[in-house]
């Protein structure tokens, strides 16, 4: 067997920020060569700012260093196993010369904000015009079509927009949005599939296809049953903690420690009554209070005093334990400094340990599957800014020396973010 | 009736056959991304009880029937439904040929249950070497925690997503819904696609192992990183885009140092935009009671749509609240047809989400969830099981 899954596949990346470049790090991972065209002049907003101060950069040990934009943890987990060429693509020599390499890739995939690649002169139609069977994806705020199809956004807004963050929130608070910008991992895994998928239909059809995600309509994909209970029931949703509608007891609940907690859920009467002779529950007058699931739901809070003063003094560590070895679920709520020294990811090769000439060695992300016979690994550390222009103008545009000088000397694949 | 009147496969993946054993969300949400795309799914149910999600609220109108759950219903358009009971060795024997007639299995046992059933992927491998495998589980196949019981929360958890939502002074906080197994479903659609184009290559199929503890921590990212990077724990804190209440609900802010000035002048207090306290990122964080004080007065007389449209009109990417009435009432939704109607026989006609899978020519869910055990007679006939032969096994409840 070959060993990587996708070899063979070439992938002309115009994507940035978070959800497109990890689309493109899972396939580069995986097999496929994945050239990344970037511009000295609007940098990849996570490769940080020319003034640190100002980016969204995360620095080994805080440190920006000299190259701040090659230095990036941001940056550098989210476009490993990839080539990066500088273009300036609102020149002219720029767009001809993303034409060439998009007459040689089986998939463009973009990211600007709906309408930039249309003034660039690089829609589905003109690049279908260099390669016939050309696929190109497109991954917008909103999609490519409607009244807010030029609106802005971010991870956090569209959780909000997408209708995920009116059911996140404490009980009987307001609605809030996740620690994170889930959207954007959410599109990014999706979209993995989506660009294999039409792989799949231009092997069948021997045709290209263009495909237009919108990053808000995935997310709400991502809560349809929410949907559902309006449309079924006119109900609409809103926060109820950390309870689930069917089981409980289910709660996070604080542990010996600063800052420690264990997040458990108890599935059924069964469960139940071992969770109860666990934790102490042992009177008969308790034990009719709590002794059906309608019970537990009505008693709720003051089930959750009781499981938090049998937790508090206890190590979330031991508290899991003792609650799987009774079948019920149970996980600690794992810090960052936890989730890297976690024993079963370790045991699993979950994190890779990537080494980065300008940003020293850190353990980063694997994938979110594992595949048997071909797992795929991080085959480069991320690319220092246009680190492979030449190489890429080269052996895969086709350009001569003297092309790649000309460009050069126009400052269309300037690598130099301070000169521009 | 479904089957009768659409083409099935009409769509990119054509001709590919899925045999979905997966019950729940990750898996049959993950079969209903392939099955959207034109593939031909079997969702094989327990007989009597179906898939768990038919027990799962929502439910059309409160009542907790089996082709009532609005779960089930959005997780299953556009496949057929047989039963089939695994745990009889019957069952496992017509199990094989399922899986000789499908590229892609998908299952959501704990693991080292299906080896007990002698379908584990080294019998598949013998049986079909060019059949993919993709299993959904809590941790992974293998490793120390593979055999932990799990719940959407747990993933959260141990994933290190719950640590880092919600307010610094209280416990860590779940996101709404089940995301952690949508974020699995995603990873077991995408896997089994990768692993569909190295079958198309080399002839050989693999197993294709999807933890939902690890989706989840792929996905939140910044945890781990934030660690790895600066040798200490991201906390808890909500700043990327406060919400604040509206007059009819709740719009979130991104303050962009581009869009300070004209978020000043919105709020009709352009003696801010120079204002020392709040005219930075820095400062504002130091001052953000403050500001927050501000700009909540301020933000209580508005409305939430007027305002996220009239922001975004000036180029500050607002966000508001959106609720399920919100989303089906959207202009933008409704221009791009994001929500389809499907009739369904015990159910009748609901509104659902569509597919985000906006593919050029091809869209959208065209047909609805089958009825448990609904295609029973075709499947089997098609496996060359005799009308009598189905008689004896609906009796001998294998079917």
């Amino acid at each position: 067997m070959a060993t990587m899954a996708l070899e063979g596949l070439r992938i002309l990346d115009a994507t940035q920020v978070w959800a497109g470049p990890t689309c493109t790090k899972i396939l580069g991972d995986m097999g496929a060569e994945v050239i990344k065209i970037e511009s000295a002049r609007r940098m990849d907003i996570p490769r940080g700012d020319i003034d640190p101060r100002l980016g969204a950069g995360i620095f080994p040990d805080g440190e920006p260093g000299e190259e701040p934009w090659n230095r990036s943890g941001l940056y550098n987990d989210r476009n490993r196993s990839k080539l990066s060429a500088c273009l300036d693509l609102t020149h002219p020599k720029g767009v001809a010369t993303f034409k060439l390499l998009a007459a040689k890739s089986d998939v463009v995939i973009e990211s600007f904000r709906s309408g930039v690649m249309e003034r660039f002169g690089l829609t589905y139609a003109d690049l279908k015009q260099v390669r016939n069977d050309i696929i190109m994806v497109s991954l917008s705020s909103q999609g490519g079509t409607g009244p807010e199809r030029a609106y802005g956004s971010f991870g956090a807004t569209l959780e909000q927009t997408a209708g995920i963050a009116s059911i996140t929130g404490y009980l009987g608070g307001d609605p809030t949005t996740s620690g994170t910008f889930l959207p954007d991992p959410m599109v990014s895994f999706l979209s993995v599939g989506v660009v294999l998928a039409a792989i799949e239909q231009r092997r069948r059809t021997g045709e290209g296809v263009y495909i237009d995600l919108s990053q808000r309509e995935v997310t709400t994909s991502m809560v349809g049953e929410m949907v559902m209970d309006y449309t079924m029931n006119e109900r609409t949703g809103i926060p109820t903690g950390n309870r689930d509608a069917v089981h409980a007891p289910q709660g996070v609940y604080p542990c010996a420690g600063d800052d420690s907690w264990i997040a458990i859920t108890v599935r059924s009467d069964a469960e139940w009554s071992s969770f109860a002779d666990l934790i102490g529950i042992t009177d008969d007058a308790q034990r009719e209070q709590f002794t059906g699931v309608i019970e537990r739901h009505n008693h709720h809070g003051e089930l959750d005093q009781l499981i938090a003063d049998w937790t508090r003094p206890r190590d979330a560590f031991d508290v899991m334990k003792i609650l799987q070895r009774a079948g019920i679920a149970a996980g600690v709520s794992l810090r960052g400094d936890q989730l890297l020294q976690d024993p079963h990811l370790a045991e699993r090769g979950f994190w890779e340990n990537v080494e980065h000439p300008q940003a020293g060695t850190h353990p980063h992300l694997s994938r979110p599957f594992k595949l048997s016979k071909q797992p795929g690994s991080t085959r480069m550390h991320a690319p220092l800014l246009g680190q492979h222009t030449e190489q890429v103008l080269r052996e895969i545009a086709g350009l001569s020396a003297a092309e790649i000088s000309e460009l050069k000397e126009l400052g269309v694949t300037s690598n130099d973010p301070t000169a521009v | 009736m479904a089957g009768e009147t659409i083409v099935r496969g009409a769509g990119p993946l054509t001709d590919l056959r899925v045999l979905d054993l997966s019950e729940g969300v990750a898996g049959p949400f993950a079969t209903k991304l392939l099955s959207s795309l034109g593939a031909d799914v079997i969702t094989v149910e327990a007989p009597g009880r179906g898939d768990e999600s038919r027990s799962r609220p929502p439910f059309l109108a409160d009542d907790p029937h089996p082709e009532k759950s609005g779960l089930f219903l959005y997780l299953n358009t556009d496949k057929r439904s047989i039963t089939l009971d695994l745990r009889q060795p019957g069952g496992q024997a017509i199990a094989r040929k399922l899986i000789e007639w499908a590229d892609i299995v998908v299952e959501s046992f704990a693991p080292g249950q299906l080896q007990r059933w002698n379908i584990d992927y080294d019998s598949i491998e013998q049986l079909s070497p060019e059949t993919i495998l993709v299993s959904v589980s809590g941790y992974g196949q293998e490793g120390p925690y593979s055999a932990y019981e799990w719940s959407n929360l747990s993933a959260l958890a141990m994933g290190g997503l719950l640590q880092i939502t919600g307010d610094p002074d209280r416990e860590p906080l779940k996101v709404g819904g089940r995301p952690a197994e949508y974020l699995g479903g995603l990873a077991a659609f995408s896997g089994a696609m990768v692993a569909l184009y190295a079958q198309r290559a080399t002839g050989e199929g693999q197993h294709v192992d999807v933890s939902l503890t690890e989706a989840v921590a792929t996905a939140q990212m910044y945890s781990g990183l934030n660690y790895a990077y600066l040798g200490e724990n991201r906390e808890r804190v909500n700043e990327f885009a406060p919400t604040f209440r509206v007059q009819n609900g709740h719009v979130g802010v991104m303050y962009r140092q581009q869009n300070w000035a004209d978020f000043c002048r919105m709020m009709e207090r352009p003696d801010m935009i120079e204002d020392e306290r709040f005219n930075d990122m820095t400062t504002r964080r130091t001052h953000s009671a403050e500001l927050n004080e501000i700009v909540s007065a301020w933000m209580s007389t508005q409305e939430k749509r007027e305002l996220y449209h009239r922001a975004q009109a000036q180029g500050m990417p607002f966000g508001y609240i959106c609720n399920a009435r919100d989303l089906i009432e959207s202009p933008q939704y409704q221009h791009r047809e994001y929500f389809v109607e499907l009739d369904h026989p015990v159910s009748g006609r609901l509104t659902y989400p569509g597919t985000p899978l906006r593919w050029d020519g091809h869209a959208q869910p065209t047909d609805r969830a089958p009825l448990l055990g609904e295609h029973n007679g075709e499947v089997y006939n098609s496996l060359g099981y005799s009308d009598a032969e189905q008689v004896i096994l609906r009796s001998e409840q294998i079917i």
